[in-house]
């Protein structure tokens, strides 16, 4: 009887333990099916890389590279991320209207427009697009086409780059800046005297590798203002990111054909979508440029007998955000296929990013500005830093001043010399100020 | 003859002084009316012109209200022209420096 009894506890038991087990499996795949759906339609964990240089390019197809997503971390500014993400500011800034350059907020998410519209123009050699501030660099046949493209700055609108057709006429590595006259003569006006020639070094505007054109005193070189890059900045030169300018180097060979063009609307196809890329055209450009492009796109709804969405198209070229956006199904259905911007993990550090030595009770400072808006402290904090050579600078907070504070520097003629920099390229007016501890 | 006259008299004074009676007696009620009519017209009106003052003292409020709101408005708007104009001025500063 007793023994009975048992088996029969032990049974019950074991029904319990299975229908537990069954349960706890269901559960289990309920809960991998859900992490797997989730998975992929939103990617959990954020991309460690992403190519931003270096393209294959299928035949028929004009649009490169991805879209992508950061989020920004304390301290960062688009300055910093642009150059990280091998982008010029003007890329970044226009592409994330309204987020301050110099003082975003923390967490917000920042597209990288990594997608590009290659340049109308034959793909070989180099080809620069001003309106863009892009440089692409074609490498290997129509077969196995490779395309290296990097942000550039380029002149502005007083002393512009000759659009046309050149060569690299000859590569100097640590080159010498001869100073032209026109640029010795706007120093002079600021009490600037230059001397004629620079050497090589921090000082040296051309940075560490030069690129010389055919087109005589216009080249491609480096900079010693990596934050100049994406801006109208130069006197007919393009610079590139120090970085960048040493890949291009190493991969051109003198005689290398070189392109010039100035295209601030660009169309091209991708998987059977057509994308339209528009940038704010520089002045005198913009009304010729765009009714180029639209009776481009005349022809492509007249092919394709199909109507455009010119409101759309409109709103792209208005908005001029300079980021690839479909507007046009070449195969049915192609649209659906368009993948969503893919978000990238912010770095641990930020290549490039100008570094703010620890304060010393030995150092030399100097007062760059005394602020009562935080705000205004810390985006003229940034600015001086990211001067090239940099200044290092910070804001100190005291009551409600906002101090901006340069340094520290090894000794007095270093201050004195931030201080003239301050003076001559910011038009601000700084104050020495003495160690603390005097050695 | 004098008694016709008399008689006539008397019939036509008669009635006249009953009439005078109820005139008066009438003009008194109505005069009472009136009175009360009077003080609830002057309650009506002072009642309606503290509604009309207390809508007027809202209006004003409201008013004003919307003044300083507006106020406000133009205030945060300046504010951040002023930020815009400071950020504007800051980045052009900066370009320039990034010459060579």
């Amino acid at each position: 009887m007793c023994r009975i009894l048992d088996l029969s506890l032990v049974s019950n038991s074991l029904r319990l333990m299975v229908f537990c087990l069954f349960i706890l499996n269901l559960q289990g795949c309920a809960a991998m099916k859900s992490l797997q759906e989730k998975s992929w339609l939103f990617p959990g964990h954020p991309e460690e890389a992403i190519e931003r240089n270096r393209f294959p390019v299928a035949k028929g197809v004009d649009v490169i590279g991805r879209l992508a997503v950061v989020r920004l971390e304390e301290g960062d500014t688009l300055p910093d991320i642009a150059r990280h993400f091998s982008l010029g500011i003007n890329a970044i800034s226009d592409a994330n209207p309204g987020v301050d350059v110099w003082v975003p907020e923390d967490g917000e998410r920042i597209l990288l427009p990594l997608s590009f519209i290659l340049p109308d123009a034959p793909r070989r050699g180099i080809v620069v697009n001003l309106a863009t501030m892009r440089l692409f660099h074609y490498k290997g046949d129509s077969k196995s086409l490779v395309v290296s493209t990097y942000p550039v700055g380029v002149s502005t609108e007083e002393r512009p780059t000759p659009t046309g057709q050149t060569h690299v006429a000859r590569k100097v590595t640590r080159p010498t800046w001869h100073v032209p006259a026109s640029i010795a003569a706007d120093h002079r006006k600021k009490g600037d005297i230059l001397p004629a020639k620079v050497p090589p070094g921090p000082e040296n505007p051309l940075g560490e590798y030069a690129l010389y054109l055919g087109k005589t005193s216009y080249l491609i070189h480096g900079t010693n203002k990596p934050a100049s890059i994406g801006l109208n900045a130069t006197n007919g030169c393009m610079r590139l990111y120090p970085e960048n300018v040493k890949m291009l180097y190493k991969d051109t060979p003198v005689n290398t054909p070189v392109a010039i063009v100035n295209q601030p609307y660009l169309i091209g196809q991708r998987d059977g979508v057509l994308y339209l890329e528009a940038h704010t055209p520089p002045e005198g450009l913009s009304t010729g440029e765009l009714e180029r492009i639209n009776a481009k796109l005349r022809t492509i709804e007249k092919k394709a007998a199909q109507t455009l969405d010119w409101k759309k198209v409109k709103e792209v070229q208005t908005e001029a955000r300079g980021i690839p956006v479909p507007i046009f199904e070449l195969r049915p259905g192609s649209l659906n296929e368009v993948a969503n911007p893919i978000k990238v993990q912010h770095p641990d550090t930020l290549y490039g990013r100008p570094e703010i030595p620890e304060l010393t009770m030995e150092g030399w400072y100097v007062l760059v500005a005394d602020l009562r808006d935080e705000i205004d402290a810390r985006r003229l904090a940034a600015i001086v830093n990211h001067q090239g050579p940099p200044i290092p600078a910070r804001v100190l907070s005291k009551n409600s001043s906002y101090r901006v504070i340069a340094g520290p520097f090894s000794d007095i003629s270093q201050a004195k010399d931030a201080v003239k920099r301050l003076k001559y390229d910011l038009d601000l007016d700084g104050v020495v100020i003495e160690p603390v501890n005097k050695g | 003859m004098k008694k016709s006259l008399m008689l006539i008299t008397m019939m036509l004074v008669l009635p006249m002084t009953l009439i005078g009676c109820a005139t008066s007696g009438d003009l008194e009620k109505v005069q009472a009316q009136q009175k009360l009519i009077d003080a609830k017209a002057e309650q009506a009106l002072q009642d309606s012109q503290a509604a009309k003052a207390a809508a007027d003292a809202a209006k004003l409020e409201a008013d004003q209200a919307n003044a300083r709101a507006a106020e406000a408005e133009k205030a945060a708007a300046e504010r951040e022209r002023i930020a815009d104009e400071k950020a504007q001025r800051a980045d052009a500063a900066f370009q320039k420096s990034m010459r060579k």
